[in-house]
């Protein structure tokens, strides 16, 4: 008898043990009310997630019957996230998609084509805009944009440099002042490092890539001199130095190249440094490159027409700069960016500068991999000395046309 | 995805019972013996035999996640080996990772019996160092990424600052291709405090007996060492040789956050690809690159090739004390 029980019982708690881990199914929404799924990265502040639930609530309140279930992740996880659920079919209706990938879900037909009438170009600024397209067709809504530019220490550097042979002198000079502080921190060989250097390249006047002829462009001078560039940096920056957490914040190096999301931090955590920034110093063409946020409706997802009204509206003059600035980028609606410009602070006006020549990143389905496994470890063989520049490169392009099959 | 497994000592193999039923188990037993054992075997079902029998089918075809998969037979394997343009850095994953175990295994199982033999050896207070020593291994991998990260500054570190003391110049470590190794090894070597519980408990096994009929026999400490305890630990350095072995050629968690924490530093393995572990690199293909197919057949390459090492340490080490 006792021993029945026990079975039953134990029955029981394994059924019960089981329904709980099949259960969380999603509960429909109250009602008649039309829901829409919205994916973005986690918010940077908190700050940051009151300016999203004021616009979320404006937009239920101008749509009636509508509501917006927005689903936040961690940046680090957003793409394995999404990978699996579209794996599962779980997709959300909208969400943030990381600009390069833009292109290779464009192809496997994972997102929606912007539908004509949908989004005027020319509210956009164009290399935001740029970041959606592949093969010229339009495939998402730039959210926010983002670019690198020249941090200076004012103390060790009174006036930014401008060009290339200003960046070099200063940089040798800042070391030759003080043999214990480096010139700049010069990016590394990694998937950062090679995301920031089409910048530039494009201050040389050169381009990565051109798809449309299918040519692979970066061991062709501009490209060579960029890294160069690079290497003659380091002999007045040594990695000793910059290698060194926060070797600018603590005093260490005089420049570096790095994003907005660092003056918050800087300003943050070493209020006594005096610093600015400066537009990248360029060779004959100022250039820069880009990041940013876009966001794309999914295939599989439902209310079309909605999402993208709510993309509008993420994007209007009236709520694209609170956005983006909560975001950490800066607006791509030019009303709203232009309106707005002064409000930004002192650092932060030369990425303004720089996203105004910012070029998008090619739009190839496998340029994260091409980033990181080709032309990060052929920047590191030239500035570790291994080869030269042009080797490096030359190696570089031509593993890069073996793997997408181009010719030239 | 690469947490150790710690599994059971494997020395003492019970006799295998009788293939006669004993009397008194009915088919009401076997019912609640399976219900018993259910949770663990739905678990096993559901979140290691299915995703493994899944992997394997993945591993034949080009996946990305979003579209079907296609089958590509064996190609996804062929291309691994012989096509370095589709991946560059797999031999050199390969190359790193065992690396990495050569010398991360022997500094760990170094670190852990001589720490297990302090801790034998003191009176008072052995509880205490035990947790200290310990604490390594429950510390959250993020944050022992970020302490090293420290200790190893050039400029600053800990590390670089002791080794001045007896007159070794400073170095990069975590930045110079050939000092990554050795920096992880020995951060290994210091999460030993599992190992080095293992040894204790081997220590404390040994009859203390033998020990005086060594000392009888005018047996020195240091022969007592390697003559006594050395020999008699053979069934433990066994067990943690075998395990550390498959633990390290897993590394996953601490080559990702060393060389990912904080900033917008990327995840691709450290200076020249020094630091790139064989998971990392599947982990970079799964979930980087989109392309879950070779992710999938370089894990059965993994799962071979451990499987292999193992049945060569069973077939050829020593395992019983002597």
């Amino acid at each position: 008898m006792i021993r029945r029980v026990t079975g039953a019982a134990a029955a029981a708690v394994l059924l019960a043990g089981l329904a709980a881990c099949g259960g969380g199914s999603e509960e429909g929404g109250a009602g008649s009310a039309t829901e829409l799924t919205y994916w973005m990265f986690q918010d940077r502040t908190p700050q940051a997630g009151e300016v999203v639930e004021k616009i979320r609530t404006d937009f239920e309140k101008a749509n009636p019957g509508v509501k917006v279930n927005i689903v936040k992740i961690p940046k680090d996880d957003y793409n394995t996230k999404l990978g699996s659920a579209l794996a599962g079919n779980t997709v959300p209706d909208v969400g943030i998609l990381d600009q390069p990938l833009v292109s290779r879900f464009a192809q496997e037909g994972t997102i929606k084509e912007v539908p004509a009438g949908t989004l005027n170009e020319a509210d956009f600024w164009e290399g935001a805009l740029n970041t959606n397209k592949v093969g010229g067709k339009l495939y998402g809504f730039p959210i926010d944009h983002t670019a690198v530019a020249l941090f200076y220490n004012k103390a060790l550097v009174p006036t930014p440099p401008k060009t290339w042979d200003e960046l070099k002198s200063i940089s040798a000079a800042i070391h030759q002042k003080d043999p214990k502080v480096a010139g700049i921190v010069v990016p590394k060989g990694d998937g950062y490092g090679a995301w920031m250097w089409p910048g530039v390249v494009g201050g040389a006047g050169g381009q990565m890539v051109d798809e449309a002829n299918k040519k692979i462009l970066f061991d062709q001078a501009p490209a060579v001199e960029a890294l160069q560039l690079w290497v003659d940096l380091l002999p007045s920056s040594p990695r000793e130095i910059t290698d060194s957490d926060q070797a600018f914040a603590n005093g260490l190096a005089g420049m570096m190249i790095s994003g907005p999301w660092d003056v918050a931090t800087i300003k943050d955590q070493f209020p006594d440094l005096d610093f600015n920034v400066a537009p990248l110093p360029y060779k004959t063409t100022p250039a820069g490159n880009i990041g940013g946020e876009n966001a794309v409706v999914f295939t599989k997802g439902k209310n079309e027409q909605l999402a993208w009204k709510w993309l509008q509206h993420l994007t209007n003059s009236t709520n694209n700069t609170v956005l983006a600035q909560a975001l950490g980028g800066f607006p791509v609606n030019k009303e709203a960016a232009e309106r707005d410009a002064a409000t930004f602070g002192e650092q932060q006006q030369a990425f303004l500068e720089q996203l105004k020549v910012a070029q998008a990143r090619p739009a190839l389905p496998q340029w994260i991999q091409i980033n990181d496994e080709i032309i990060a470890p052929a920047l590191e063989s030239a500035l570790s000395g291994k080869m030269t520049a042009q080797e490096a490169l030359t190696d570089a392009a031509n593993k890069t046309r073996a793997l997408l099959g181009w010719n030239s | 995805m690469a947490s150790p497994v710690v599994a059971q000592r494997p020395a003492e193999t019970p006799a295998r019972p009788g293939r006669r039923r004993r009397p008194g188990i009915g088919r009401r037993d076997h019912l609640i013996g399976w219900l018993l054992i259910a949770p663990a075997l739905v678990y096993f079902i559901i979140f290691l035999l299915y995703p493994a029998l899944a992997a394997l089918y993945y591993s034949f075809t080009e996946w990305d996640l979003h579209s079907a998969p296609i089958w590509v037979g064996l190609q996804n394997y062929t291309d691994l080996f012989f096509d370095d343009v589709k991946y560059p850095h797999f031999w050199k994953s390969i190359q790193v990772t065992l690396q990495y175990t050569l010398v991360a295994v022997p500094l760990t199982l170094v670190a852990a019996l001589g720490q297990a033999l302090l801790i034998n050896a003191i009176r008072r207070g052995s509880n205490l160092f035990r947790l200290l020593l310990f604490l390594p291994v429950v510390t959250a991998e993020a944050a022992v990424g970020a302490i090293w990260r420290w200790l190893y500054d050039p400029q600053y570190g800990l590390v670089n600052a002791v080794l001045g003391l007896v007159g070794i110049p400073r170095q990069n470590w975590l930045n110079t291709p050939e000092l990554v190794i050795p920096a992880l090894a020995f951060i290994a070597a210091w999460q030993c405090g599992i190992s080095m519980i293992i040894y204790l408990a081997g220590l404390k096994s040994i009859p203390e007996s033998i020990r005086e009929a060594a000392v009888i026999d005018g047996a020195g400490p240091v022969q007592r060492f390697f003559k006594v305890t050395v020999p008699m630990l053979r069934p433990t350095t066994f067990y943690l040789v075998v395990t550390g072995i498959i633990a390290a050629l897993q590394v996953f968690g601490l080559v990702y956050v060393i060389f990912s924490g904080g900033g917008n530093r990327s995840v691709t393995g450290g200076p020249e690809q020094s630091g790139l572990a064989y998971v990392l690199h599947i982990y970079l293909y799964a979930f980087r690159y989109n392309a879950m197919g070779a992710a999938c057949a370089m894990s059965f390459i993994l799962l071979v090739f451990i499987m292999i090492i193992t049945f060569v340490q069973f077939k050829f080490m020593k395992q019983e004390a002597s």
